[in-house]
């Protein structure tokens, strides 16, 4: 075998361990599709994360009007009784 | 024979070489086992907090729920003994506000009228100006926010009423000393000195003057503001033409 021969199997060989390489250490088409449906989940629960913190919001601030109006209603009341008195 | 033999080899090297480069450029595209196992670490570790989030927000909002729905109990108790110590209803209080309502959208509007505009109003603006006043002094404008929003609106028809009271007026004369008719009138320097303008005096003071050639002494007439005929008037002059100019002579 002469210099050339032997270079070029040395060559083939490492192409070949190195493809060989690579393929054996990629997860499976089962591995990836659990790792898909996990991050839709992880997608799925940020979106309701995200609406019910709106809603939280919407409600907080419907709870501060309703308490802004029994506030007027409770002064609303002392006025009454103050204008009755006279 | 040794010659092809070589190209023959060097062709391989090169295959083997272009291997070797598609090879490695898959290995960095494809995940790594490695990878895989961080990537779903992670993702795993995310949806443990997310639940965990949306455990929290849902016990929130049960708990703001129940908060509202006793706000709004305590509201209605409140409004129920707020108006049985007037002696007033909630209907009664409702079409109140309804009315104080529509009334405060009509003031806006007028609002944004000329003071010309707001005289084809004063039956209307007088009318609300009444109406305020029995409202000023019914039960239900003693609950502070109803009462201050009738003073509120009763001080801007009010103002409405001043714009129609700036209407200029003018006492007729006599024809033998002032030569008053609507012609020399409307061509008065301080009326509208243009004796053209006679329709609109005529046309503002329908009630008084029936006949255009005819007005009276110690008559009060109002002069409505604007500088041109508006349509009606220029109708009424046109029509008061052609009748002159149908009617026998002599008339």
């Amino acid at each position: 075998m002469n210099r050339l021969q032997k270079s070029v199997l040395t060559a083939l060989c490492l192409a070949g361990s190195l493809l060989l390489a690579s393929c054996s250490s990629s997860p499976s088409e089962e591995e990836m599709k659990a790792l898909n449906d996990l991050k839709a989940e992880v997608s799925a629960l940020e979106s309701k994360v995200a609406t019910m913190q709106r809603d939280k919001a919407g409600l907080e601030k419907q709870i501060a009007e309703k308490n802004g109006k029994l506030q007027q209603c409770q002064s609303d009341q002392e006025a009454v009784k103050k204008g009755l008195a006279k | 024979m040794m010659k092809n033999r070589i190209t023959y080899l060097r062709v391989l090297l090169v295959i083997a070489l272009v291997a070797l480069a598609l090879g490695t450029l898959i290995a960095q595209e494809k995940m790594t086992k490695d990878q895989w196992q961080a990537d779903m670490a992670a993702a795993g570790a995310k949806r443990t907090d997310l639940n965990a989030q949306l455990t929290k927000l849902t016990a929130d909002m049960t708990a703001l729920k129940t908060q509202s729905d006793k706000l709004d109990a305590d509201l209605r108790a409140c409004e129920d003994a707020l108006y049985a110590m007037l002696g007033v209803t909630r209907a009664e209080v409702e079409a109140f506000d309804k009315e104080l309502g529509d009334m405060e959208s009509r003031v806006g509007e007028l609002q944004r009228m000329s003071d010309a505009e707001l005289l084809n109003h004063r039956d209307e603006i007088e009318r609300m100006n009444t109406r305020l006043g029995e409202m000023s002094k019914s039960k239900i404008a003693m609950i502070p926010r109803y009462g201050q929003r009738v003073q509120s609106l009763h001080e801007k028809v009010t103002a409405l009423m001043g714009s129609i009271s700036k209407e200029k007026s003018y006492t007729v004369g006599t024809w033998a000393r002032n030569r008053d008719c609507l012609w020399n009138i409307a061509r008065k320097k301080d009326i509208y000195a243009n004796p053209w303008m006679w329709p609109k005096i005529w046309q503002g003071n329908r009630d008084k003057i029936k006949d255009p050639d005819v007005i009276k002494p110690k008559w009060v007439l109002k002069i409505p503001e604007g500088k041109e005929l508006s349509k009606s008037e220029k109708a009424a002059a046109n029509s008061y033409y052609r009748k002159k100019a149908s009617a026998p002579e002599g008339n």
